[in-house]
């Protein structure tokens, strides 16, 4: 019939052979395979991060218990750490903003399409690494192996190694998905998808990447010097040879400084998208919160001697690092204001990634607000490495990893499987978490204000006045991981059974919305003209205005298509 | 903690003007936030108002963030410098240091401190030094990043293989100070202890002596068996 119509004609001899599931998926280069599985192997390595979360805090619950040896707890404390960053919250991120920003922008799929592939292999090499290691010996050398114990001298057997070759396959991974990001905002963006129009967490996705572009190599370099220093007689961190064990503090610092700046932006952006989307309005302040975020980026990777106000470094780069992370107060309040500008005289619709969007902010705002006085020199004299710094982290990026996340995630989850979380266990899921953080880390506000407890350790003593606190805390962690482990749990049931979402669940503005859910593999079939940055309130706008229209004159003359 | 040092008391000065900036941020955010969701809370469907404001209130709240940032500057450098500023030494001190503190290297190595005072004396775990005195601590490591750490009387300070660090008090109250290491630095960490006993000038000088004599006759004891073909 095609041919008949002066088309040429496509014959078919029935449909190519179906490969296997997971060879389908292994060897796609489409973004949305790629993300879903940095999502999925994401939120199974914070469910490794809870478990040994919550081995540490058992040991922790009462004084000198003897429940982890201390080799043991240094190594759970190592796991944790490169767990909870490298495996968890970048790749959470990352994941997140691979999918969904080439579908907010109407791409019809990534730039370089093969570098997100190995930048995906490359994380999952990393995290296998990792956990391959921990079957023999993990490293001993605590959340940030500084040398020189994380040397050869003091650390003899490979966990250390093991620890360099993860992270560093991970960062890697990151870096190249960064580059395809960065290629693909640049050039695939639909006609009309001008930069002024682009969606707030698209410009998470272009800022992100570039901080990773900036970030990911210095940590590389940091990871190769460390594992020359190690294998081949390497003096770059050896103070008595010539070399600086600083180096590495200050290079590792920009990294973690960096990473830390990209999970709050990522969860800012969601956070953003989200309250704008059930407030049912624009976001308010549009420019003024992406320029924030990038400040924010630029700020808080530059303030990385901020974790260095004990160490040996002249009292001038302790003020430069004071400055820069006090500046950090205006785009982070000026982000603040707006969400919650944005909020007052909306139409607020409670749903759940709302309300994990609230506590998102709540816990940051507490982390960050905790950070300031961290951030001010005499004053970090004292607080700098107790287990004050540890509550303080853990809000802002549990805050921004995992309620911003799981926002981030109940929000996107109907355009990734087509279906609905549950609402009412997201909701009772949400507040158990709210509990449980709370419970967790607010005694360590106060044992470490207060009484000085320092961080990292395996124990501590009966009379030091910090028993309850640490009992407390134990508790609150067994919380916050039920709490967690609902929302996963209902992840895993709504992927099948949730309720059919079609393809705009919220009433959303960006472009996403108008695939289909989950999206074809290409995309969109066709894409509407970008005319705004709300592509999709247009549309709606436009039906509105017709059906008014046609309503409104006699029957007999149709509206005009 | 209870500061018990010139410097210490500027620092907790500071921190409970930290602790006030920080109770600003968190009231302000959780007070919009909760106030904004409850009063705003709608029916599927209805409206919302159209989004006031514009570039004028951005620049306001821009200032009024910027003018609250730099307040907490201001303030802590003030407090800074002054818990930075070296205290003389008192009449009640050690009569030696009042040109000069009494300075004393300080060196980490797992999982214990030694003291090195002025006179080729030294100790371990235990820092003596005089009430009243202005203090020097240089510290360095022989082996991995240890962080000195006896809250009452001085911020942290890490010492570092092949840098040296410096700290100063001065400790106005005869009594023990306690303090645990604050940078992971292996197996033994979290038993690595610093203590510090503040002494009266004339006690401080017999300690300096006792000790000084007990080196001198450990050291000829072993001077003594090598001489005397035995292997110590």
């Amino acid at each position: 019939m095609s041919a008949a119509n002066g088309q040429p004609e496509l014959v078919v001899d029935g449909f190519p052979p179906q490969r296997p599931r997971w060879v389908q998926i292994a060897t796609s280069a489409d973004h949305k395979d790629i993300g879903r599985v940095m999502v999925v192997a994401a939120l199974g390595f914070l469910f490794m991060a809870l478990v040994e979360l919550l081995l540490m805090r058992l040991q922790l619950a009462i004084p000198e218990n003897t429940f982890l040896a201390p080799v043991t707890f240094n190594r759970m404390l190592s796991l944790y750490g490169a767990t909870a960053i490298f495996l968890f919250a970048i790749p959470l991120a990352l994941g997140l903003l691979y999918y969904v920003a080439p579908l907010q922008i109407g791409a019809r799929g990534t730039a370089l399409p093969r570098l997100g592939q190995l930048g995906m292999w490359l994380y999952l090499a990393g995290a296998t690494v990792l956990y391959t290691g921990f079957l023999y010996t993990p490293s001993e050398a605590g959340v940030n192996p500084l040398p020189p114990l994380s040397g050869i001298a003091f650390l003899p057997n490979n966990g250390v190694d093991a620890w360099c070759a993860a992270t560093g396959l991970a960062t890697l991974g990151f870096v190249l998905i960064a580059i395809d990001l960065v290629a693909t905002l640049r050039t695939l963006r639909a006609p009309g998808m001008a930069w002024r129009r682009l969606p707030v967490f698209s410009w998470a996705a272009a800022i992100c990447s570039w901080l990773l572009v900036a970030i990911g190599p210095v940590m590389l370099a940091a990871i190769t010097m460390l594992l020359i220093d190690r294998n081949f007689d390497g003096i770059f961190f050896a103070g008595d040879a010539g070399g600086s064990p600083l180096l590495w503090e200050h290079l590792s610092w920009i990294f973690f400084s960096g990473a830390y700046a990209l999970i709050l932006i990522f969860a800012l952006a969601a956070i953003a998208e989200i309250v704008s989307a059930l407030a049912r309005r624009p976001l308010a302040g549009r420019g003024v919160v992406i320029g924030s975020l990038a400040a924010i980026a630029v700020l808080c990777t530059l303030a990385w001697m901020q974790n260095m106000l004990t160490a040996p470094i002249g009292i001038g780069w302790m003020y430069f690092a004071m400055t820069m992370a006090l500046a950090l107060i205006v785009p982070f309040g000026l982000v603040f204001f707006n969400l919650i500008a944005t909020l007052i005289g909306g139409a607020v619709q409670m749903r759940a990634p709302l309300l994990f969007a609230a506590g998102a902010i709540v816990s940051i705002s507490i982390g960050l607000a905790a950070e300031i006085e961290h951030s001010m020199v005499a004053a970090a004299w004292q607080l700098k490495n107790t287990v004050d710094a540890t509550a303080a982290t853990h809000f802002a990026l549990v805050g921004g990893g995992v309620f911003g996340g799981f926002a981030a995630l109940h929000w996107w989850f109907p355009k990734m499987t087509g279906r609905t979380m549950g609402e009412s266990l997201a909701r009772f899921s949400f507040w158990t978490m709210a509990l449980g953080m709370l419970a967790t880390f607010v005694p360590l506000f106060l044992a470490g204000g207060f009484e000085g407890e320092v961080i990292d350790a395996y124990k501590y003593f009966a009379g030091e006045g910090v028993s309850t606190y640490n009992l407390i805390s134990s508790i609150g962690a067994f919380v916050l991981a039920a709490g967690i482990l609902m929302t996963l749990v209902n992840a895993i049931l709504s992927r099948e059974g949730g309720a059919e979402a079609g393809h705009d669940p919220w009433g959303g503005d960006s472009l996403e919305w108008f695939a289909l859910s989950p999206p074809e593999p290409h995309n969109f079939d066709q894409l509407p003209d970008v005319r705004s940055a709300q592509p999709l309130h247009d549309i709606r706008a436009a039906i509105g205005h017709r059906t008014a229209r046609a309503e409104a004159r006699p029957r007999e003359s149709q509206p005009v298509a | 903690m209870s500061p018990s040092s010139p410097g210490t008391d500027q620092i907790e000065t500071l921190l409970w003007i930290g602790f006030v900036a920080a109770a600003i941020v968190v009231v302000a955010v959780v007070v919009g936030l909760v106030y904004a969701l409850r009063r705003y809370r709608a029916q599927r469907g209805a409206e919302p108002r159209p989004l006031a404001g514009g570039r004028r209130v951005q620049l306001r709240v821009g200032a009024v963030l910027t003018a609250f940032a730099a307040a907490i500057l201001v303030l802590s450098i003030v407090f800074t410098d002054r818990a930075r500023e070296r205290p003389p030494t008192g009449t009640a001190g050690l009569q030696v240091a009042h040109s000069e503190p009494l300075q004393i290297a300080v060196t980490g190595q797992q999982w214990l401190w030694r003291y090195d005072y002025p006179n080729e004396a030294f100790s371990y775990y235990k820092l003596v030094v005089p009430v009243d005195t202005a203090v020097e601590l240089n510290l360095v490591s022989t082996d991995v990043i240890h962080t000195w750490n006896v809250p009452d009387l001085a911020g942290k300070a890490d010492a570092v293989p092949g840098k040296t660090n410096h700290l100063f008090f001065r400790a106005d109250e005869e009594g023990s100070y306690f303090g645990r290491a604050a940078t992971l630095s292996g197996q033994a960490y979290a038993a690595m202890r610093a203590e510090v006993e503040v002494v009266s000038p004339q006690t401080y000088e017999a300690f300096i002596e006792q000790r000084k004599n007990e080196i001198q006759a450990a050291q000829d004891r072993v001077v003594g068996l090598v001489e005397g073909g035995e292997v110590p």
